[in-house]
């Protein structure tokens, strides 16, 4: 085809201008900055926007899975408020991302100063770090799900073995309490990576003539820390919260996989719920409303932790 | 000026790239994707060995219709979601696998298939009735009853020989030997969790104690009742005396281990347990038998699983569908396929549930009697997509296991009552 229509070029001095003109626009700044976009952004408009603006529709409206539905206004949001499931589930999540958040932020900085230390195998141990990230989580919380099982559980098994605690030890997916640090200790062994990697990315970026002349004017470990690390780590520290805040507020399949929702709704997120109520209960609208709840507070979190990162 | 030059070749590249994919596209399809298809989206059968038979029998018909047949299969948790996106999308398979009350949810979606359902009672003998409320909406019939999954209960002979007792005929016995073997150190489980098996048994608990969760208009909410709140107190007393606590994390395999591990001394599941220790020749298996479902105040009541065969209305092979419809009932192809499921797969059809493989096991000699007494979910109201929501919700058991918390059976029970008004006017409102 190709050789086709150079042939034509040739044959067409015409034409030949002509393409050469078209090559001319084309070869513009600002006409080729935004083709090498254009991908992108269809691939995003229709993957991401669609979606998005469909969702937004749905939740209000009474829409039915299979049958459309009218436009009901704030009424899918309404319902959801009054009911007790929803409420416990917006607890949940608060108590979920916050105790996630606070252990992978705490666990990763920890992490990420042992990993940037000049160790043997240093590679080799930066890689197994991020293994729990790359593994499937539907398939790496199977495994969880056995640790926690009731009957064969190897947690318990071992704690009970090495005395300690006594048999037959905590009912881990049966209990609120219990189910609800199973589903944040699989999501803090799963996002710690992240957490660390990237925060690992900063420290390495950090001059050591800081470090230096901190040490000179007499500085301990723990006010390096405190003073050097922590205030230039910030910026890295702030896009990945504010990333981690979001992945987690939006889990779905740790506690899909590990208690679904269960016991009597303790470990319910936003998403978990809006897939029982939209999909497996046919109420697209309120699954969508669920679904929905969190964009204003995310896009909050989103505005001004990316402020604060500008100002930096 | 090197950054134009790669541009250009870049461009040239991608153009060649884009004019060449579109040539393909363009090309007339291959005619091997012009021979029509039926397509069946089907779950990945507790007997894999049954969904192996169904292949083949699928083989066999699409060699006799000149269709090609496939048999898609997925783990049954993710049917819903599957069918609500191919409703929603209007395209997908020809053929589903329904349960519950998806004939119910997708009434608008699936088409009538009355026509194939008469032929094949009057065939067969007819359609226990629990099978045939199942599937028949009010506008037709929306699913063919294709079969039901027996729920018996499952224990351990050796555990009752040692306690000297015999299995129990009711669930207020049930608590009375349960005390006797949680003692001994095998305790007896029922789910107490969001899982099906969970859901199951409180039906027909319910049931037995003659309470309900709708009213027989189907509109009403009638869970909130004395019925209720002895169902709860059952639960309560069985939970305290009888079993472990784990039964409030359980999933709809962990009753099947409990019982295999030797620790549990009576379940409430289908037949897989003892299935599974014979494939596995595990000794445990000589140990285990089945007893029919307890009964209670209000007689025996039970809510085994039944599933449907619906074809999409937007199917373009409605007909060719039917016919395979037919095609698996007919008695070599059902008999063969009941064989394979190593009796799992109980016919519908009182003919058809004849197969002697039930009578030659003792073990299972009593399994297709539980048709008498089945209901569908819902009952006495009928199937309807507020119960699929309520069950999807796992509302009942979770008013269980507030009250086995702590919550007081009262409040439990109002809780209860409110998520099912809630359950209803979604449906008020979809209907409307």
């Amino acid at each position: 085809m190709a050789i086709g229509s150079r042939a034509l070029a040739t044959a067409d001095l015409r034409g030949a201008g002509r393409l050469a003109r078209a090559r001319e626009w084309w070869e513009q700044e600002h006409v080729f900055g935004y083709g090498l976009i254009l991908p992108a952004f269809v691939l995003l408009a229709c993957l991401v926007a669609y979606p998005f603006g469909m969702a937004i529709y749905f939740s209000l409206s009474d829409y039915w899975v299979g049958s459309p539905g009218a436009f009901v206004g704030f009424a899918n949001f309404r319902d959801i408020f009054g009911n007790e499931v929803f409420l416990q589930t917006v607890r949940n999540s608060f108590v979920f991302t916050a105790i996630a958040l606070t252990c992978k932020a705490v666990l990763g900085v920890w992490l990420a100063l042992l990993l940037v230390r000049n160790l043997r195998g240093k590679r080799l141990l930066r890689g197994a770090v991020l293994l729990p990230w790359v593994i499937p989580t539907a398939l790496s919380t199977l495994g969880w799900q056995w640790m926690f099982d009731s009957l064969y559980s190897v947690v318990n098994w071992t704690a009970i073995h090495t005395g300690l605690i006594s048999a037959p030890g905590p009912n881990w997916l049966g209990m609120s309490g219990y189910a609800m640090a199973a589903v944040i200790t699989v999501n803090v062994w799963r996002g710690l990576p992240f957490f660390a990697i990237t925060v690992l990315a900063g420290l390495v970026s950090i001059p050591r003539e800081y470090y230096e002349a901190a040490e000179v004017d007499g500085a301990s470990s723990f006010e390096r820390f405190w003073h050097v690390t922590l205030p230039l780590l910030k910026p890295v520290l702030a896009v990945v919260l504010l990333f981690s805040t979001i992945f987690t507020f939006n889990d779905f399949n740790i506690v899909y996989v590990l208690t679904r929702g269960g016991p009597v709704n303790s470990t319910h997120l936003f998403a978990t719920l809006a897939y029982q109520t939209g999909l497996a209960g046919g109420n697209l609208g309120q699954g969508a409303a669920i679904s929905l709840f969190m964009l204003p507070m995310l896009g909050l979190v989103v505005f001004f932790q990316l402020r604060y990162i500008r100002r930096e | 000026m090197t950054v134009r030059l790669s541009r250009r070749r870049f461009l040239t590249t991608s153009a060649r790239a884009v004019a060449g994919a579109s040539a393909l596209a363009a090309m007339p399809a291959p005619a091997l994707a012009q021979k029509r298809e039926l397509t069946f989206l089907s779950w990945n059968h507790f007997v894999p060995a049954s969904d192996d038979e169904l292949r083949k029998q699928a083989e066999a018909f699409s060699k006799q219709a000149g269709v090609s047949v496939r048999v898609d299969t997925i783990a049954h948790l993710q049917l819903d979601a599957k069918f609500a996106a191919e409703a929603q999308s209007q395209s997908g398979h020809d053929m589903i696998r329904t349960h519950g009350a998806v004939p119910f949810l997708f009434e608008s979606q699936l088409a009538e298939v009355g026509d194939v359902v008469d032929k094949l009672g009057k065939q067969y003998g007819g359609w226990y009735p629990f099978a045939a409320e199942s599937c028949q909406a009010k506008s037709g019939w929306r699913a063919v009853p294709w079969f039901w999954i027996s729920f018996p209960a499952t224990y351990n002979m050796a555990h009752f020989k040692k306690a000297g007792l015999e299995y129990p005929k009711t669930w207020a016995e049930l608590v009375q030997h349960g005390r006797v073997l949680k003692k001994q150190g095998n305790p007896v489980g029922i789910a107490i969790s969001h899982c099906g098996d969970a859901i199951t048994t409180y039906w027909s608990i319910a049931w037995c104690y003659g309470a309900k969760v709708l009213e027989t208009d189907g509109k009403t909410p009638g869970i909130n009742s004395d019925k209720t709140a002895q169902v709860i107190e059952y639960y309560k007393e069985l939970y305290k005396d009888a079993m472990d606590p784990e039964v409030l994390s359980w999933d709809d395999a962990s009753n099947n281990r409990g019982i295999l591990s030797g620790k549990y001394s009576w379940i409430h599941n289908p037949i897989s347990p003892y299935n599974a220790a014979l494939k596995e020749k595990m000794p445990i298996a000589d140990d285990i038998n089945h007893h029919p479902s307890p009964g209670g105040p209000a007689g025996i009541h039970s809510a085994p699983p039944l599933l449907g065969l619906g074809i999409w209305k937007f199917s373009k092979n409605v007909d060719v569908a039917k016919e395979f419809i037919q095609f698996l009932f007919r008695k070599e192809n059902f008999d063969a396929w009941i064989v394979a499921s190593n009796a799992f797969n109980h016919p519908p059809l009182r003919h058809l549930a004849d197969h002697p493989i039930w009578a030659r096991n003792p073990k299972f000699a009593m399994l297709p009697k539980e048709a008498e007494y089945a209901h569908p979910r819902g009952w006495p109201a009928k199937p309807n997509d507020a119960v699929g929501r309520l069950e999807a919700n796992y509302t009942m058991i979770d008013m269980v296991a507030k009250a086995v918390n702590g919550m007081p059976t009262r409040r439990a029970m109002e809780w209860g009552q409110e998520q099912v008004a809630l359950a209803l006017k979604g449906q008020l409102k979809a209907s409307g």
